[in-house]
């Protein structure tokens, strides 16, 4: 082992870190504000994807614009899902209706997707994957920096759109205590609503940057969300710097494992580690007062 | 009316509705004959067995449990190998299939006794990503993807007194399967009206409050989690033997979300419910193979629409409606 292949399989382990948080972020924020999970954040990722390969082969659109286009897609869904799953069922005050609603939007868009598209994977290919540049021994293609740049970017906006605009500052209260916030002046169905378009514009954007390195087919977010989930656990549920820090460490986790153990054995290793945080350390790597589910 | 029968009517409608329940299923491969049916009776009854062990756990002690196709799963491999590997003797291999899946539950109920909600729904939801994973990559054991074919259906069963009864016959096998899950059904009815059940929905509703009464929780989420999880064991046991072939995709984290969606659907909290609701979802993709590829969309949107409009499932259903014909008769 040499620290090439250390410094190698770092860069690696980023890339596909920095993807994960975008997904796991959305996740988080959902999280943080209404306190439930949606299942469909998968698919939301799947069809961010295929809108990005279409554009691309069909229009012969630029891959930065059908990134953007992803974006477009993802907060669309967000927008519908919101409409239809979590305002009519916030009010019953169940954690599992909206869930189990979530499993069946999946369902429903998963294979949909599959009539549409069919169950052969798809070839995602970028002009960026082939430009390699070679620093200090180590190989990474225009494409990874894309990534890096634009999630990087975009998580950067993200977090200071929560610390320093009122917005970002209304969503934060809302995510405290939705009644106090409400006494205040802040509509939360609003703030609720654009957190879950945000999230789910991440989740779309993430699709069309996950798409060239997964095997693109309709089933293709589901093996991502697993470990997004994964993620937000390891990170503590709600917590925006516990999940950007998770998901580095699961995208490292993941390229070392594959080089160093087996690829097959990933999944065994990011879950064997959640469940060891579960068992001794439930509020994550960044500790918050979010206690009421542990 | 012959005698049993009359013993029947006086002792309750309960035990009634259970000799009912086994004519039914005595009837039923007599009328839907075909191998196409008795295929998909059998299917319904190993969905029954999941529904009424993930109920068990989630609908009466309250607790999200995302990973009951572990158990499935477990109690499929665990078996199987115990006969192939090993020539263990088929009913030593389901008992022990059984138990380990039981066993497995009563670890993940370790982390239940911590956890709460949506930190439980994850963690069993990583505990099914765990134990698929192994099935997949432990090749030297399980043979991974390519799977393990031509296991044996159950040895026929010599009962004094009556012709051999071959499991290799489909039909013979459904009887098997539905008479177990009948079985099952009759003893997690008692349990649940017993005092135990009592406890258990004591914790679902308030497991502090519970506490302070004296109820040691934490050993009875590791005791609902036990049984739930056989029962799903159990399913997987006979899943192997009737399928003869197993593949680590069956048990994939998604059948953890068939096997919930069965117990919404059907109304969870009750064990009528959950049932009816495994054999409607079992049969509803078969009923609409005519939209082809679409058929799994309308599933999930029927899924989707339950929990919309109708959250306490096909037994809330069943309610509205007595309910509705009782006010028209009444004066």
């Amino acid at each position: 082992m040499s620290a090439t292949i250390v410094a190698q399989q770092a860069i690696n382990g980023i890339v596909l870190g920095s993807l994960y948080v975008l997904v796991a972020l959305g996740l988080t924020l959902i999280y943080g504000v209404l306190v439930q999970i949606n299942f469909a954040h998968a698919d939301f990722v799947t069809l961010g994807a295929f809108a990005a390969y279409f554009l691309m082969h069909l229009t012969g659109a630029s891959y930065l614009a059908s990134i953007g286009a992803a974006l477009g897609v993802g907060a669309l869904l967000g927008w519908a899902i919101n409409l239809t799953i979590f305002a009519p069922l916030r009010h019953k005050g169940s954690e599992l209706l909206p869930l189990i609603a979530t499993i069946g939007v999946s369902t429903m868009m998963q294979n949909a997707m599959l009539a549409w598209f069919g169950p052969v994977p798809y070839a995602f290919e970028t002009p960026y994957s082939q430009q390699v540049y070679r620093v200090a021994g180590t190989f990474f293609t225009l494409q990874s920096v894309i990534i890096i740049a634009v999630s990087g970017a975009t998580i950067a906006a993200l977090y200071a759109f929560m610390k320093f605009t009122f917005l970002g500052k209304a969503l934060r209260a809302v995510a405290q205590d939705r009644e106090t916030a409400a006494l205040m002046g802040i509509n939360p169905n609003h703030l609720i609503m654009l957190t879950i378009v945000i999230s789910s514009a991440l989740a779309g954007m993430a699709g069309a940057m996950l798409a060239p390195v997964l095997v693109l087919t309709p089933f293709a977010g589901t093996s991502v969300i697993v470990k997004a989930f994964a993620i937000v656990i390891i990170g503590g549920f709600g917590n925006v710097e516990g999940t950007i820090l998770a998901g580095l460490l699961v995208g490292l986790i993941e390229s070392f494992t594959t080089q160093f153990l087996d690829p097959g054995l990933i999944d065994i290793v990011v879950f064997g580690l959640l469940l060891a945080m579960l068992a001794f350390r439930p509020t994550g790597l960044v500790s918050e007062r979010r206690e009421e589910n542990v | 009316m012959s005698d049993v029968a009359v013993q029947a009517y006086r002792a309750s409608p309960r035990r009634l509705a259970f000799l009912a329940s086994a004519l039914v299923i005595a009837l039923l491969p007599l009328v839907l004959t075909g191998s196409y049916w008795q295929t998909n009776l059998t299917v319904c009854a190993i969905n029954v067995l999941l529904a009424l062990g993930l109920d068990f756990i989630l609908g009466y002690a309250g607790q999200l449990n995302l990973g009951q196709s572990a158990f499935y799963g477990l109690g499929a491999y665990v078996s199987t190998l115990l006969v192939t590997r090993l020539g263990a003797p088929f009913w030593i291999a389901f008992a022990a299939g059984v138990a380990f899946a039981g066993l497995a539950g009563m670890i993940l109920a370790l982390f239940a006794v911590r956890l709460r909600g949506h930190y439980l729904a994850i963690a069993s939801l990583g505990f099914a990503v765990i134990i698929h994973q192994i099935l997949l990559n432990w090749i030297s054991l399980t043979q991974g993807p390519l799977g393990i074919y031509g296991i044996a259906p159950p040895p026929a069963l010599a009962l004094p007194g009556l012709p051999e009864i071959d499991f290799r016959n489909p039909v013979a096998l459904f009887y098997l399967v539905a008479g177990f899950a009948l079985l099952t059904y009759f003893i997690l009815d008692q349990l649940v009206r017993s005092p135990i059940g009592e406890t258990l929905i004591a914790i679902r509703e308030d497991d502090v409050s519970a506490s302070s009464l004296g109820i040691n929780a934490a050993a009875w989420k590791v005791f609902a989690f036990g049984v739930g999880a056989a029962v799903g064991g159990a399913a997987g046991c006979f899943y192997a033997s009737f399928v003869g072939t197993l593949v680590p995709d069956a048990f994939f984290i998604t059948e953890s979300f068939t096997i919930l969606s069965m117990v919404i659907v059907g109304g969870m909290g009750t064990l009528i419910g959950p049932a009816m609701g495994a054999i409607l979802l079992t049969l509803l993709p078969e009923l609409l193979r005519g939209i082809g590829d679409l058929r799994l969309v309308v599933y999930g949107a029927a899924l989707t629409l339950v929990v919309l409009f109708m959250p306490g499932g096909l037994v809330q259903a069943a309610r509205l409606v007595r309910d509705r014909l009782m006010r028209r008769t009444a004066p």
